[in-house]
């Protein structure tokens, strides 16, 4: 395992506190649990990457950034009134 | 392990730290909206460092600039929905509200949706 293998180790272990905060409380406190693993996903999928080295996978994780922050944003706003 | 893979490893640590304490923040916080500051801190702090990272792993590599890019669409795109949540958050407590003209900019009042 090279260092960058051990920093996705570090990092998708911060997906279950996130999963945690998704899946209890408020609409409101799950809605910010749902964008920082938004935000923690694109970071390992970044450091996952170079971890294997395979470069054009890198396409992934900023399609993965666009589309989840997009989902964030519609979501949020159709929080205002209707959820 | 030599000076080049010493440097790669604190940067890496730094991601994870900043990415832990973020959870971290967020989980700790009661109000959703003070929860959502912690969204900054991997987004600007872990993203940066990440870049950093990426140039001193591949050098100038086409992974180096797309990870720029990202940094960059992180840095601007979490700003935007960081506001729109609070402003979601805001809405849905107070109903119905407008930002009177009156007043410096700063405050917003809850406003009848049929006045």
């Amino acid at each position: 395992m090279n260092l960058w293998l051990a920093a996705c180790v570090g990092i998708s272990l911060t997906l279950v506190p996130c999963a945690f905060m998704c899946l209890r409380g408020s609409s409101e406190r799950r809605l910010v649990g749902f964008e920082m693993t938004s935000l923690l996903l694109t970071l390992l999928l970044v450091a996952l990457t170079i971890g294997f080295g395979r470069q054009p996978f890198i396409d992934i994780a900023l399609a993965v950034a666009i589309f989840t922050y997009s989902g964030g944003l519609i979501y949020a706003r159709s929080m205002e009134k209707h959820l | 392990m030599n000076a080049h893979e010493m440097f790669e490893a604190i940067l890496l640590a730094g991601i994870v730290a900043s990415c832990w304490i973020g959870v971290f923040g967020m989980l700790r916080m009661r109000n959703p909206t003070e929860a959502l500051h912690y969204l900054s801190l991997p987004a600007s702090f872990g993203s940066t460092l990440l870049v950093i990272a990426v140039f001193v792993h591949t050098g100038s590599s086409l992974a180096a600039w797309m990870t720029l890019f990202i940094c960059l669409v992180l840095l601007s795109i979490n700003s935007v929905v960081t506001y729109a949540t609070a402003r979601a958050f805001r809405t849905r407590e107070k109903g119905y509200w407008r930002l009177l003209a009156s007043t410096d900019g700063a405050e917003f009042v809850p406003h009848e949706r049929n006045s």
